[in-house]
């Protein structure tokens, strides 16, 4: 019996893979996944262009520190174009009034920039260029991770794939078919599930790992050795697995909405608002949520949003994070619990096309 | 068998004026949209808050019952700029949860069920068929924004006197501008999700994600990259940077306006590629 | 020897069956059992025939009443569609594949191993003679080919009992008689064919026996010639055909239960009406042995359009 149930369940993955996998419909699930990825890619890219872009101007134009640090306010620009040499970039503006010019000059690690206004140094202006480093960008990553990724890109990508498995069949009137195939309704269930968690676990830890190898990709093979030989393998298991358990607990509440609702949006909506509302909510609340658990297992705490406004700032309020065992317990059994409830309601699934 | 005698004779009576043809969209689809109660219900909730603000209005030129109250009034009840952007702000956000519950319905039952062969085998364009369904939800969103908005600066106009007017007719114009634009990008998005996407229901989940996900990508973006040009995903942020200068206050954004400006005409560009790709009578399956 | 199947093992039954949608009826005390062979469900649209399929085969659970298949209750779908396949009425595939994936990935369902499928596949998909379109998608067929793979799906693990809902829709007259000629073929060895049709000169050619339905309820079950002759309401129409119409109608009117005798247009025959066809038919032995030659005698109305006129067309003439 289990020999044939496996089978079974196989049978169904294989043709769930056809329809959500492999289809043109689910290019907006791959979209998703590769959208934090690009944006990791670009930041790289950008930081090593910046990088190389210094190290080539300070190599044509060498300056110690030192030597830019000495230039005072009040020096005028011969004296200061004498002792630092021609700047690697000028900027002038003429007015009736007054003549300005700004001259950058770099060390190769900060960028300085000297205002002169009529010929006499008003401004100094230092700006660090590479101020990254991996523990900051690992900082940068939590908090994407957390507030964006975990809560639009997996939960939308969750809400697609999952809710397409039934109410989407029954929307398009071909769940007949599996109806009329001699299988249990709890084994095409768990073949649904199954096929549903292989497409997001696949497109979206691979999205993480994609996102953490473009993050590092800017710096030096000594530093990424250094910060893996530390916290780097744990937190990239750690992320790994977060992602693939926010598919298993999205996942399987969405399929049980789509074959609860007629209109799973509600729920899926309701849902959204819950747990973007988490940061809000009491410390008791705050656990009757999926996203609690998966910030529990992650393995950088994201600071709050700096820019969010002073009176949401007071209503933040933290709670004790759960222990990474009771965590990965709760959500699995929550899972089951769900996957159980939504097979007595397969079980009594009628085909009433019209009504859809 | 010869046909002798030939009975049918087409119409040849007068015909309606081309120009008006697309209105015939909008007629059936207002009455299958105001079947729903709750589309009404909605209608007469976006109007609770204009009604407050008429309320305040009010309060605002009626000092002397405030201080039989012993309230204190000072700048709290100045009704100038500032106060017509939060009522287009809160307008705006009503108008984007009408439009996730209108726009599905736009386009989408058409393209299942097949009807869009049978529009244009008449003498009937893609143009007409785009403009009058865009009709549909520009009426319905008109219907709650720039319209009160235009009655509450009226009303603001009458109580104030004609000097406050003229020295403030810049926000009336604000309003109208600024709303129509917001209800144009919201039509378009609505009109290409609801072309695409064949679940009316998934439409209209798209719609809000649409705007939630530009939020949060563009806040990744700008978490990331170190800059503030990821604003411009987020089309609910780029329609107030664009909107702060009419109103006469400061987005602080860090992104410039023109670049606002542009990110919202490159939106509406790709919603109306989108609907190029998808309006047309035949279909083709390989 | 093995003992023969029981009795109800052999037929479909279904035990004072009522399925409601809500205020709407869909079927009402229906009772039948259907033995194998071509039966064939007529009835007007929204009659229930669809319903009384749907609720065979489990798509729907009855309101009242309990269903047997071969034995089988329909809430037993490991052991039920093993033995059962339904092509539905419904024009509607899985997104994405061709016509021989829809086939052999619905095959895998059963278990079966891959190279099995694959020949079961490829066996039912050249019964409706569809192997060149096999590798097309199935978005990409005429409405006929999309029958013709549906009823390709449904034969494919050679099910004893076949429910096909409008089998005969949009396809072209040769694959019709193609596909008239199969179900005979499946009902020859035996198996239950369920056919609903509103062709009713087809369903008169190929069906063993018929079901009327209106209106959710049975109202006639049986061979059509046994319908026929419990109709009393409606005298028999007999045609006679004879070289002298005109004297076979003046000796015919001798007898009471006759009630109506008209010349046939070609004046070649008589069609008479009559309240006892036996009582008629003994009358005419007589009168041939009389000297008027007659050709050939034969029930006119013995057929399922007209039995279908008197049960359901006169209540529906009637709304």
């Amino acid at each position: 019996m289990m020999t044939l149930w496996w089978a079974q369940i196989v049978a169904v993955i294989r043709l769930e893979m056809k329809k959500t996998f492999f289809a043109k419909r689910g290019l907006w699930v791959y979209l998703l996944a590769a959208a934090p990825v690009l944006i990791w890619a670009g930041h790289s890219i950008n930081m090593m262009m910046i990088r190389d872009h210094q190290r080539d101007v300070a190599t044509e134009h060498p300056l110690a520190t030192e030597t830019l640090e000495s230039i005072q306010h009040g020096m005028s620009r011969a004296d200061v174009e004498e002792k630092l040499g021609p700047p690697y970039s000028r900027r002038m503006v003429r007015t009736r009034r007054q003549d300005r010019a700004w001259l950058n000059y770099t060390d190769g690690e900060s960028n300085y920039t000297f205002m002169f206004e009529d010929g006499e140094l008003r401004g100094i202006s230092k700006r660090q260029i590479y101020k990254c480093s991996i523990p900051q960008d690992s900082l940068i990553f939590a908090t994407v991770f957390q507030f964006f990724y975990l809560r639009l890109a997996i939960f939308f990508g969750c809400v697609g794939v999952f809710m397409n498995l039934f109410r989407g069949e029954l929307i398009d009137k071909s769940l007949h078919y599996y109806l009329l195939a001699p299988m249990r309704r709890e084994v095409l269930l768990v073949g649904k599930y199954l096929a549903g968690l292989i497409t997001t676990v696949v497109i979206f830890t691979t999205s993480t790992a994609l996102q953490l190898w473009t993050m590092w990709l800017h710096f030096d093979r000594a530093a990424i050795d250094e910060f893996l030989r530390g916290p780097g393998w744990h937190q990239v298991a750690a992320y790994l697995g977060v992602t693939a358990l926010a598919c298993l607990g999205y996942g399987s509440v969405f399929l049980a909405a789509g074959l609860l609702f007629r209109n799973p949006i509600i729920p899926a909506a309701t849902v959204l608002l819950w747990e973007s509302a988490n940061l809000f909510l009491p410390a008791a609340l705050k656990k009757i949520s999926v996203i609690f658990y998966l910030q529990s297992l992650c393995p950088v705490v994201a600071p709050p949003d700096k820019e969010m406004a002073a009176p949401l700032l007071l209503l933040v309020s933290s709670a004790e994070p759960t222990p990474p065992f009771l965590a990965i317990t709760g959500l699995v059994v929550l899972t089951i619990a769900v996957l159980i409830a939504a097979s007595f309601r397969a079980r009594k699934l009628e085909i009433n096309y019209g009504t859809e | 068998m010869a046909v002798y005698k030939r009975t049918y004779k087409g119409y040849s009576g007068p015909l309606t004026p081309t120009w008006s043809r697309f209105l015939i969209l909008p007629r059936y689809s207002y009455s299958r949209l105001f079947q729903s109660k709750f589309l009404i219900l909605f209608q007469v909730a976006c109007m609770i808050f204009p009604i407050g603000c008429a309320g305040f209005i009010y309060l605002s030129h009626n000092l002397s019952f405030l201080k039989s109250f012993n309230v204190q009034a000072g700048n709290f009840l100045d009704v100038n700029g500032n106060f017509f952007l939060y009522f287009c702000n809160f307008q705006a956000a009503m108008a984007y949860l009408m439009t996730a519950f209108v726009g599905p319905s736009l386009v989408s039952p058409d393209l299942v069920n097949n009807a869009l062969p049978l529009y244009f085998c008449r003498p009937f364009s893609r143009t007409e068929y785009v403009a009058g369904k865009m009709s549909v939800l520009m009426f319905l969103l008109s219907m709650i924004t720039w319209v009160p908005g235009l009655i509450l600066f009226a009303i603001q106009s009458s109580l104030a006197g004609w000097e406050w007017t003229m020295a403030n007719l810049w926000i009336a114009e604000a309003i109208l501008l600024a709303m129509l634009v917001w209800c144009t990008i919201l039509s378009l998005i609505a009109m290409a999700i609801s072309a695409w996407v064949r679940w009316k229901v998934a439409a209209g989940a798209l719609i809000l994600g649409v705007f939630f996900a530009g939020a949060g990508f563009g806040a990744a973006i700008n978490a990331v990259m170190r800059t503030k040009y990821g604003t411009l995903i987020d089309l609910a942020q780029v329609n107030f940077i664009v909107w702060s200068p009419l109103f006469h206050h400061d987005a602080a954004s860090g992104v410039a306006l023109s670049d606002a400006w542009m990110a919202l005409a490159g939106a509406c560009a790709i919603c109306l590629w989108l609907l190029s790709k998808k309006v047309r009578a035949f279909e083709v399956i390989r | 020897m093995s003992l023969p199947p029981p009795i109800e093992e052999s037929l479909i039954v279904f035990e004072n069956v009522s399925r409601f949608y809500g205020e709407v009826l869909g079927v009402n005390r229906v009772t039948l059992s259907i033995p194998p062979g071509i039966t064939s469900l007529v009835g007007p649209n929204g009659s229930g025939k669809t319903t009384l399929m749907n609720l065979m085969t489990g798509l729907v659970r009855p309101t009242r009443g309990a269903i047997k298949i071969l034995g089988i209750p329909p809430d037993d779908p490991e052991r039920l569609f093993r033995l059962l396949g339904y092509s539905t009425q419904f024009d509607s595939f899985p997104k994405g594949l061709t016509g021989f994936q829809f086939v052999y990935s619905f095959l895998r369902l059963f278990g079966t191993t891959h190279s099995e499928c694959e020949a079961l596949a490829w066996k039912s998909i050249e019964r409706v003679n569809l192997v060149e379109a096999a590798n097309r998608k199935v978005a990409g067929y005429s409405k006929g080919m999309r029958q013709r793979i549906k009823l390709a799906q449904s034969i494919a693990h050679d099910p004893r009992v076949l429910v096909l809902d409008e089998p005969l829709n949009g396809l072209d007259p040769l694959v019709r008689a193609e596909t008239i000629s199969l179900f005979r073929e499946l009902a020859a060895e035996g198996r239950h064919v369920i056919v609903s049709s509103h062709i009713l000169h087809e369903v008169d050619m190929i069906s063993d026996q018929v079901i009327l339905l209106s209106n959710g309820y049975v109202v006639a079950e049986g061979k059509i010639q046994g319908v026929r002759s419990e109709i009393s309401d409606h005298p028999m129409q007999v045609l006679i055909r004879c070289n002298r119409p005109g004297a076979l109608a003046s000796k015919v009117f001798e007898q009471d239960s006759v009630v109506e005798a008209r010349i046939h247009a070609d004046g070649g025959g008589l069609l008479v009406k009559t309240r006892d066809p036996d009582r008629f038919y003994r009358l005419l032995n007589h009168i041939a042995m009389n000297g008027i030659e007659i050709e050939s005698v034969a029930p006119a109305d013995d057929n399922v359009n007209s039995v279908y006129e008197y049960l359901i067309g006169a209540e529906e003439s009637t709304k």
